[in-house]
């Protein structure tokens, strides 16, 4: 507990002693208005700067409950190595997941629905080998358990959706930032492609609207973006390291158009820049402006 | 002894059933296990390929303690090991009637080996059709296991469906150790799989016309390890004892006519060992003798019969080798600048005259392919190509960092590649159908194709387009492009095109590496 929490709650303590409890209310705004919305942590271990990352947004405590099931979504969409930064970052995916269960978590189930074949993504990623000591289970999608979700959504009115992410008591989300040819970048809202089912290529059609509808339906408690490596062309496949940039950083929060807002400024860009961004902030589904966002930074 | 034997052919079929079904990825670079290593022991095939390419692959030379097992003990590789002998010999239990009539076929196999060698001396590399493991091995890949995938998965499917939750929890788990030890990994499907699966079905079913119907009159690795049996130490003898009764005749697994004393087959024998077991007056034995002395044909009772082929029938079978040749290659895949555009092979297979030299069509390839993607050709390569593989990207494309099918390809007719190799071998290339692609004929976004595309730097690229809709709006739309340069036409764009029914963008077999006629650009 460093000196500046100790204060707050001391002063949150004198208030809640000080004022009746009809006014808890109050107490609730003020904690509001200290809170951090991202946690932008750097540093050269990726697992280190995950837990503080997560330390600092307010403890993997203020996510998961003793006895909860969890989805954690990485991308582990190529049959790429580690350092390629297609997939996620299998120490980042390992770290949440430990956290997860010395937070109490009953289960951890992480899963993807690659491009490329599962079985090579898995292993290759690196994701597989880092899950295995922690007693993760790392299952291939089982297409019976696509079930139509109402979406109502602008582009998406209903669509085959995994039901695993709908029946887990809380889901986190785990993208790494990458390079994409028609929605620019692709970091943690697109992500949730992952789990569509059907002809979900097509919805390129419409990338930008299909996306923030997503947003409508999936509600991660948590997201985590990797940016240890980021692909800064030819993705989101890539494979040539020459497109690879070493950030050693991850970001961390509970808003998702706001971490997409802020990753895009990791390869130059605005969060306006981005057509999903604009939309679901739009839609009233997060903040893209992100000068509004108390952001804190962290070294490690 | 037919208690051993037993053991011997069952622990003989399980691990060829457990190399197979190793037979696939698990994503990792290389297999683990020695998946072809039956193959590896069939000098029938060493053999063929010596002959027709002048040259096998190393692991192949294992096969040589096969000759030298044969020349020692005779056919015990057809008694004992042969998996698909045992599968024979489990099919022709269920016939309960002896074998009515004993049939004077055994010759036929011979012709048929002949025939093969014949063909092999000037190129025509039709073995693999009819070696047993070959055939085996394709049959297993190609229909026998989808067939049992998809009544394993439709069964469990099923009570999935159904809802009935204690008995759902149940069969889930059997099912997901079904998953993880017996079935494939995804449903397998195979073009001709219902052909090539009818056909071994056939050769099963023979025995319930005569046991070991194949093994007696058609194998010819079964004639090749008999001819090299004729010089075999192991021989059978028959004592005074010898009543006549024929018990041996009837339980005579290869037709050797054991009770014909003098006139045994030696080549036909399987060393069941079954005479010896049933014989009521005990006056089988069977003991080490020098081949062919005269001194031990007369010290025993019970000399071995000639072979007796016949030289006029020798001549036809050679003949018909010979004549097979020109007429199985005047089709026009023989034609110089004739080139199948559909008939995409392996990365790694070797230009089309030397990779037909040494296929044996044995379905290696096809089980293990990761996708899929790699089919069985009917006549796409000719008659003399059938059962080769050919990649089918809308069935399954071809996975860049995936090389396991040259790991498991016995002959070399899919060189081995590493990573590196791989990546630069290009087997076609993607055209674009712009009638058809979204973004080019209908002003609708699409990227798909690029997207997916494996090269470091991607092959398809995006010329911005500045197009009018219906109304006279204008809309910016890219519009995909191959770099025929970097294009490896692996497939993956037309294996995930969301035209669907025929896709936007697909590959033919134009550009491939192994071809020098079958080329696009100018050489540079």
């Amino acid at each position: 507990m460093d000196r500046r929490e100790l204060l707050k709650i001391a002063a949150l303590a004198g208030i809640g002693l000080s004022i009746p409890k009809g006014l808890d209310s109050l107490v609730g705004s003020i904690e509001a208005a200290e809170k951090t919305d991202l946690v932008v942590a750097h540093g050269t271990s990726p697992a280190k700067i995950t837990r503080a990352a997560i330390d600092a947004i307010g403890g993997i405590k203020r996510f998961i409950s003793r006895g909860d099931v969890i989805v954690i979504k990485p991308n582990i969409a190529w049959d790429r190595l580690p350092e390629q930064a297609a997939n996620t970052n299998p120490e980042v995916v390992a770290t949440v997941a430990q956290l997860c269960f010395e937070a109490g978590a009953k289960k951890v189930k992480v899963f993807d629905s690659p491009v490329n074949d599962p079985r090579r993504c898995y292993v290759q990623s690196g994701i597989e080998k880092a899950l295995k000591p922690i007693g993760v289970e790392l299952k291939y999608v089982d297409e019976r358990r696509f079930r139509d979700m109402n979406i109502k959504g602008e582009a998406l009115k209903s669509w085959p959706l995994y039901t695993e992410i709908f029946e887990a008591d809380k889901v986190i989300n785990i993208p790494v930032a990458k390079h994409h040819s028609i929605a620019k970048l692709t970091m943690s809202m697109k992500n949730w492609m992952g789990i569509m089912g059907g002809r979900r290529s097509s919805i390129h059609q419409r990338i930008d609207e299909s996306l923030a509808d997503l947003m409508l339906v999936i509600k991660p408690v948590l997201t985590i973006l990797d940016a240890v490596r980021i692909m800064t062309a030819n993705g989101p496949s890539g494979g040539d390291l020459a497109d690879v940039k070493k950030l050693d950083t991850v970001i961390a929060g509970t808003d998702q158009v706001a971490i997409d807002s802020y990753g895009a400024t990791l390869f130059g860009m605005k969060g306006n820049d981005l057509g999903y961004v604009r939309i679901a902030d739009k839609m009233g589904l997060g903040t893209m402006d992100i000068s509004k966002l108390n952001i804190k930074k962290i070294n490690i | 002894m037919k208690n051993l034997r037993r053991i011997s052919q069952g622990i003989f079929l399980l691990i060829f059933l457990f190399l197979f079904i190793q037979t696939e990825s698990k994503g990792m670079d290389e297999l683990g296990y020695p998946v072809k290593i039956f193959l590896d022991f069939d000098p029938l095939i060493l053999t063929t390929t010596i002959l027709s390419a002048h040259s096998a692959a190393k692991a192949f030379y294992l096969s040589i303690f096969m000759i030298i097992l044969t020349v020692l003990l005779g056919r015990v590789f057809c008694g004992w090991i042969c998996p698909l002998g045992t599968l024979n010999n489990i099919t022709g239990s269920l016939k309960k009637k002896p074998d009515m009539q004993i049939r004077d076929w055994f010759r036929v196999k011979y012709y048929i080996l002949i025939f093969l060698l014949i063909s092999s001396v000037f190129g025509l590399q039709l073995a693999g059709i009819m070696d047993p493991l070959s055939l085996l091995i394709r049959s297993l890949s190609v229909s026998i296991n989808p067939l049992f995938n998809y009544s394993t998965r439709t069964f469990f499917d099923a009570i999935y469906n159904s809802d009935m939750r204690g008995i759902v929890d149940i069969s889930e788990s059997v099912y997901s150790v079904m998953k993880k030890g017996l079935l494939s990994f995804q449903q397998p499907f195979y073009i001709q799989g219902a052909f090539i699966g009818f056909l071994f079905l056939f050769i099963l079913g023979l025995n319930l016309v005569e046991k070991r119907f194949w093994c007696r009159y058609l194998c010819p690795l079964g004639a090749f390890l008999g001819i090299l049996s004729r010089f075999s130490v192991l021989k059978r003898s028959v004592s005074e004892g010898c009543t006549s009764c024929g018990a041996c005749a009837s339980v005579c697994q290869g037709n050797a006519s054991p009770d014909k004393k003098e006139e045994w087959k030696d080549t036909e024998c399987y060393y069941c060992w079954n005479c010896d077991d049933v014989c009521p007056q005990n006056a089988v034995s069977f003991g080490f003798h020098l081949p062919l002395s005269t001194l031990a044909k007369e010290g025993i009772k019970g000399g071995y019969a000639s072979m007796d082929l016949g030289r006029r029938r020798v001549i036809v079978s050679m003949l018909s080798g010979i004549v097979a040749v020109p007429l199985l290659r005047s089709t026009p895949v023989s034609k110089q600048g004739y080139s199948n555009p559909s008939l995409i092979r392996p990365p790694g297979a070797l230009e089309e005259k030397e990779f037909l030299k040494r296929c044996v069509k044995c379905g290696e390839c096809m089980k293990v392919c990761i996708t899929n993607g790699l089919q069985p050709t009917l006549f796409e390569a000719g008659f003399e190509g059938i059962w080769s593989p050919l990649l089918v990207p809308r069935i399954g494309y071809c996975e860049y960092r995936c090389t396991l099918c040259g790991q498991v390809c016995p002959t070399g007719a899919i060189k081995r590649l590493d990573l590196k190799e791989k990546s630069k071998i290009r087997i076609g290339l993607a055209m674009i159908d712009k009638g058809r692609c979204l973004p080019h004929a209908h002003a609708i976004p699409c990227i798909v194709c690029e997207e997916v595309c494996p090269t470091p730097k991607k092959a398809i690229w995006f010329d911005t387009a500045k197009v009018k809709d219906r109304n006279g709006k204008e809309i910016t739309v890219q519009q995909p492009r191959v770099d025929l340069e970097l294009c490896i036409g692996c497939g993956i764009c037309e294996a995930k095109c969301p035209v669907v029914d025929r896709p936007a963008i697909y590959v033919t077999s134009i550009g491939e590496s192994r071809s020098k006629i079958n080329q696009l650009l100018l050489p540079y």
